[in-house]
């Protein structure tokens, strides 16, 4: 049953629909976006089970054959990608009600987040580079929607830089998106890769491979374009943050590692060098940051960087321990920063300040919390057994068989600094003299047991990787080799 | 009779394109003065006047293109460019386009 | 009113010109699929004829006559959009199939039916629904603003 591909994009979809109706009874609202979170959730579970087990879904949409038409391709990647985005989803709903407030929450709040859940599924499982930059526009406008919700004047001075960078980006897609048509004559993944393999004149591709690198750089906040993130990322709600920092910068990475190990592979030493540099200098670069700041949502902020760093080193790659490390450290990365985002949230909101010199001792009313925040910073950090140094090993390892001695010494500085970063914070805010946010849990408690939620899936990523590394060394197997995707979209007759 | 078909075509061909340039050149100078026009109204007036260009236009594309496609196109720009020139006519009157506490 | 221009000829004007209109976005609706036109530029033409009936009137006077609640209207036609292709589950067929039939109906004569047009139904309404709603709330943030400076309108409507 090939329709089974469009569920990851047409159950967000119909659920924000069925959810704006009801925007008036707030308690039906909470219910409905519960249940349709766990109904997608359990949805995506079932899809990736048989997506592993008995290969991938493609879906011609509208009967039209492969290259004229639009295909959805759920394949592994896109699978277990599909099914972190719903694993967030719960986690966000079950969250939101005791954080957003219910002026906000009965404007259309579930729907906007429904509708940018939408929007990234869709741009995880589409097999056509227009269609990606289509759901790229459907994910941004409920960014902007969710970004702005609320109104506060913060939130509208970041966004506006938020917009306008998102917007410029979108331009260039569009436009590089028309250059590859331009050269290649389609826009069909599938199609381009076969195309691009066989094209005598590698410069121009390479050429405009760099120009949508740069698009999904910007997307993806690496290093020279990634100044304008943390400080939008931290302004609106905790939930807001943590859907954006989870999910908006991964749908780049995630981009770039399609189309750059299936298209543009042409010129290896340019493009591999490209990556490793580029992650390399984001690497160190965003954790400066988060050295620097002093406000616990954006040290968790600044900390998106460096792990988009570490995906990045681990496509140039360009090997299988590389780029297992790469998507094993993306599933990982996209749930703990989910996690540690809700939890600064919680802290924040507890302690009435984000700024972490003016809290302390807030180990003794919230234990809980306090445990949950240092563990998401050893999970950050990569240190053994959780999920972060599974996929930092590989990474090393990967690096090791490239040569890349110096990715290696800053990986691990890195990996040292970003401890540092957490572990600072957690110092300032749970240790020392002063009792800050000394009232009990309350209505936190349940913000607490999301972000727990979350936590529970890093941890088993870590301890089951025995589990999950074989599918994700599976799916890097896949990544090397176009062809079988060329073979799965182009059924070979055409 | 099939060369005298040949030949008015071509004329017609030749007429339309010399007309489309005609058009350009006054949506040129309708330009300048929506930019430069002293007051409102005459860029109002200018707008208009692009617009009914604009009409023009696309039905001398039609006749280029041998198409009747473009029909549609020229009726939906009249009906866009009159309810513009309406909204900016009335925002010059009362500077609210629609009221929302009358009657 | 009392700074209310003379404006008979554009409201009478009005009454005509909004019913053409009204037929034009019709025809074009229905003309969709095959030639230009379509639920899109069909919505556009209706939400025009709308607005002028929103410039002429005033927004009491023609709320009366079409209570419609336009965020209602943009999520109902989202969901029949959504239905419409999701109709393909049922019958076995790739998401976003669509197939056609010709029927003869008395006095039009032969006509083509085409289950697109349900999708694109989705798509008038959603596209009549978010336009008034952007300009009408443009339209009523103004003079709010005038009135009260509160800020807090944005949740209101």
């Amino acid at each position: 049953m090939t329709n089974l591909a469009i569920l990851p994009i047409l159950i967000p979809f119909l659920s924000g629909v069925l959810v704006a109706f009801t925007h008036n009874r707030l308690g039906l609202t909470r219910t409905l976006a519960m249940l349709l979170a766990i109904v997608h959730l359990i949805t995506m579970g079932f899809l990736s089970f048989h997506v592993l087990t008995e290969g991938s879904i493609v879906l011609e949409a509208g009967d039209w054959i492969a290259p004229y038409g639009i295909v959805l391709v759920l394949d592994p990647l896109s699978a277990l990608l599909v099914l972190t985005t719903s694993i967030i989803l719960v986690a966000a709903v079950w969250y939101a009600p005791s954080s957003v407030s219910e002026e906000q929450e009965s404007f259309y709040f579930y729907a906007f987040v429904f509708l940018l859940i939408t929007g990234v599924s869709g741009a995880f499982i589409t097999g056509d580079l227009f269609n990606l930059f289509v759901f790229f526009e459907v994910l941004l406008m409920a960014s902007y929607a969710l970004i702005t919700h609320g109104g506060k004047k913060v939130q509208l001075r970041e966004s506006i830089k938020y917009v306008l960078i998102n917007l410029f980006s979108s331009m260039l897609f569009v436009t590089t998106v028309s250059y590859v048509y331009a050269v290649l004559g389609t826009v069909n993944m599938a199609q381009l890769a076969e195309r691009a393999a066989a094209s005598d004149s590698p410069g121009i591709i390479t050429t405009v491979a760099i120009l949508l690198f740069f698009v999904f750089a910007t997307k993806g906040a690496a290093f020279p374009l990634y100044y304008w993130l943390p400080r939008s990322y931290i302004v609106p709600n905790p939930v807001i943050s943590a859907l954006f920092g989870a999910l908006l910068t991964k749908v780049g990475v995630y981009s770039l590692i399609r189309t750059f190990t299936l298209i543009f592979h042409q010129q290896p030493e340019i493009i591999d060098n490209l990556f490793i540099w580029v992650g390399n200098l984001t690497m160190l670069f965003g954790v400066l940051g988060a050295l620097a700041s002093r406000n616990i949502k954006l040290i968790v902020a600044y900390n998106i960087i460096p792990a988009i760093g570490f995906m990045l080193v681990g496509i140039g790659m360009f090997n299988i321990d590389g780029l297992s490390g790469s998507i094993y450290y993306l599933l990982q990365d996209m749930i703990i920063k989910a996690a540690l985002f809700l939890l600064a949230g919680t802290i924040a909101s507890l302690a009435g300040t984000a700024d972490i010199n003016k809290m302390g001792g807030m180990i003794r009313s919230h234990p809980m919390l306090g445990w949950m925040f240092f563990i998401g910073g050893l999970v950050l950090a990569g240190v053994p057994p959780f999920s972060g140094f599974i996929g930092k090993l590989l990474l090393v390892r990967g690096a090791f068989e490239k040569g890349e001695t110096v990715t290696v010494i800053i990986m691990l500085i890195t990996s040292l600094l970003i401890l540092l970063s957490i572990v600072r914070a957690f110092i300032r805010v749970f240790w020392g003299e002063g009792n800050t946010g000394a009232e009990p849990a309350g209505k936190h408690g349940s913000q607490i047991f999301s972000a727990g939620f979350l936590m529970l899936f890093t941890v088993f990523l870590g301890i089951g990787a025995e589990a999950i590394l074989p599918s994700v060394q599976q799916i890097a197997d896949y990544l090397l080799e176009p062809q079988t995707y060329i073979e799965l979209v182009l059924k070979g007759d055409h | 009779m099939s060369a005298l078909q040949d030949d008015f075509a071509s004329i017609v061909q030749m007429v339309s394109i010399i007309c489309l340039i005609v058009l350009s050149v006054s949506i040129i100078l309708l330009i300048i003065r929506v930019l430069k026009g002293p007051t409102n109204a005459d860029r109002a007036v200018a707008l208009d006047a692009i617009g009914v260009n604009i009409m023009a236009f696309a039905a001398l594309l039609a006749i280029i293109l041998v198409t009747p496609n473009f029909n549609d196109i020229v009726l939906l720009i009249g009906i866009l460019l009159f309810i513009g020139t309406v909204a900016i006519a009335i925002y010059l009157e009362k500077g609210d386009l629609i009221d929302t506490d009358d009657n | 009113m009392e700074n209310s221009p003379n404006n008979l000829i554009f409201k009478t004007t009005t009454v005509l010109i909004s019913f053409l209109l009204l037929g034009f976005s019709v025809y074009l609706f229905f003309s969709g699929h095959n030639s230009p036109g379509g639920g899109f530029i069909g919505g556009l033409g209706t939400a025009a004829a709308l607005v002028l009936m929103y410039m002429a009137y005033g927004f009491k006077t023609v709320s009366k006559v079409l209570p419609i609640n336009y965020r209602i209207l943009t999520m109902t036609g989202v969901l029949i959009a959504i239905l419409t292709s999701a109709g393909s589950f049922v019958f076995g067929q790739p998401f976003l199939s669509h197939t056609f039939t010709y029927v003869h109906v008395p006095l039009i004569g032969k006509m083509e039916l085409a289950t697109a047009t349900l999708f694109d139904l989705g798509v008038y309404l959603t596209v009549v629904g978010i336009a008034l709603t952007i300009i009408l709330s443009i339209a009523q943030d103004r003079s709010t603003s005038e009135e009260n400076t509160s800020g807090q309108d944005t949740y209101s409507r």
